[in-house]
């Protein structure tokens, strides 16, 4: 129950850390001067890049204990199991791809 | 003194309640549980040679190999089959993690009582050692050693002081009832004292609102329900009448409660019952039945039906929660019935059953 809970608070935070840190990146820039827009955008890029690798090492946690216990018995399912395991990397892709977003978005001085 | 063996086995466990690695590998395992089609050609083969040429590619490979080494006969095969069961409960267990191993152990703390009662049963029939050893399963926490230790013991009595010496959990219960033994003369009373503990303890262990804990209370309940409802039966069918049949009772059931017990031991006739228990889990399975009751007049119908119905139950819990403790308790529950299977086309070939007579007999659920 308490995986399944904290699984879903990650999933959840993710998504809307990864949606919601280019806006914060943005709203920041609107209000701020030239380098606390740098800052602003160093913060969220840190954020999103950040809470993205976590989930993705928290799912790859879990794969990766599940995949174990089925190499011990089915060390024919190996290329699955090495699939299965890589496919958490698209989560840190996207964080990864959103962190460069914010990084490159021009500053506008206010 | 081996009963710490249980308590102290080395386990490689994932700790806390990580149920991915333990379930992943069972399903593993299940994968390589015996098709039916497999168990038709088994049952057609032509001899217990054939059957193990059969089995010998299968997980069974290697138990047998080391079983035959004594020669090939319907014992030594029916040996390596036990042994294999035995193995791959301890090897479970030893892989669950602490939530896991807990609920799974509680509940084979049966296979404990069921054990126990042999060799109670065995000795006060005077048979001797090698007459039932084969009939024990070491897959809880008496491992072979104790059993064995329990198996070569004189007497009732001498059986009964070393459990009491060992201080296992069934040890106040065995020495209550042993003094009921002794008065009534009825070894019954040793058993239920054994079951009643069993029921009392497992239901104090699976206490609580976790989703595996309820799943494993669940199985206990229709255990409990199952054995009272056969008493009931019995009950009705002996017609006795100058039986306490309150004694008989054991508390922790989920549908029959002691009310309802009451009530059917009340009723007239079987039919009866069978009215009153219409509408609950158990009313369609026995309805089903109710013919071939009327036909063989065997209490054993119903039980078979009961328990056919416990199995259905556990076997389909693997395709509950893939994170539960369903999958482990699932696949035990797969495996020891594979195992009975093959247990009973060993014997049935070692004394020539007709082929429908075996097929009669296995548990296919």
């Amino acid at each position: 129950m308490i995986d399944k809970r904290l699984a879903r608070w990650v999933f959840l935070s993710t998504f809307l850390v990864v949606l919601l840190s280019p806006a914060v990146a943005l709203a920041a820039e609107e209000v701020a001067g030239e380098w606390q827009s740098y800052v602003a955008k160093a913060i969220g890029a840190g954020i999103a890049m950040a809470v993205s690798a976590l989930a993705a090492g928290y799912a790859q946690a879990k794969i990766g204990s599940a995949g174990a216990g089925t190499l011990a018995e089915r060390p024919e399912a190996a290329v699955w199991v090495i699939v299965l395991q890589a496919l958490p990397e698209f989560i840190v892709l996207l964080g990864f791809v959103a962190a460069l977003l914010i990084v490159q978005m021009p500053v506008t001085p206010a | 003194m081996s009963p710490e063996v249980a308590t102290t086995r080395q386990r490689s466990a994932p700790a806390g309640g990580d149920f991915g690695y333990s379930n992943a590998r069972i399903r593993g395992m299940r994968s390589r549980l015996l098709r039916r089609d497999f168990l038709d050609t088994l049952i057609e083969g032509t001899d217990i040679k054939r059957f193990v040429q059969e089995l010998t590619d299968t997980e069974y490979g290697p138990d047998l190999e080391e079983a035959l080494i004594a020669g090939l006969s319907a014992s030594s095969v029916d040996t390596a089959l036990k042994n294999n069961m035995v193995r791959t409960f301890q090897k479970v267990l030893g892989f669950l993690n602490d939530e896991a191993e807990v609920l799974v152990t509680t509940l084979l703390g049966r296979w404990d009582v069921f054990n126990i009662k042999t060799v109670l049963r065995a000795k006060q029939m005077g048979l001797g050692h090698e007459e039932f050893v084969d009939g024990l399963l070491p897959v809880a926490s008496l491992g072979p050693v104790d059993l064995e230790a329990l198996a070569s013991l004189p007497d009732i009595k001498a059986v009964v002081d070393t459990i009491v010496t060992w201080g296992l959990p069934f040890a106040s219960a065995v020495r209550e009832g042993h003094a009921a033994f002794l008065q009534s003369g009825e070894l019954a009373e040793l058993e239920l004292a054994l079951d009643r503990y069993y029921a009392e303890w497992a239901a104090s262990r699976l206490k609580g609102r976790r989703v595996n804990t309820r799943i494993a209370r669940d199985v206990l309940q229709m255990q409990v329900d199952i054995s009272n409802l056969v008493m009931t039966l019995r009950l009705q069918k002996e017609d006795v009448e100058s039986i306490d049949a309150s004694r008989f009772f054991l508390e922790g059931g989920a549908v029959v409660t002691a009310e309802l017990y009451d009530e059917l031991v009340k009723m007239s006739d079987i039919d009866e019952v069978l009215d009153r228990l219409r509408g609950s889990r158990y009313g369609r399975v026995l309805d089903d039945v109710a013919m071939l009751y009327l036909e063989v007049n065997s209490i054993a119908v119903f039980e078979r039906a009961l328990e056919d119905l416990l199995t259905r139950r556990i076997l389909g819990l693997a395709k509950g929660d893939p994170l539960g403790v369903g999958v482990a308790i699932s696949y035990l529950w797969a495996k020891q019935n594979e195992v009975t299977n093959l247990r009973i086309i060993v014997k049935g070939k070692a004394v020539g059953m007709p082929i429908d007579r075996v097929r009669k007999e296995l548990i296919l659920v």
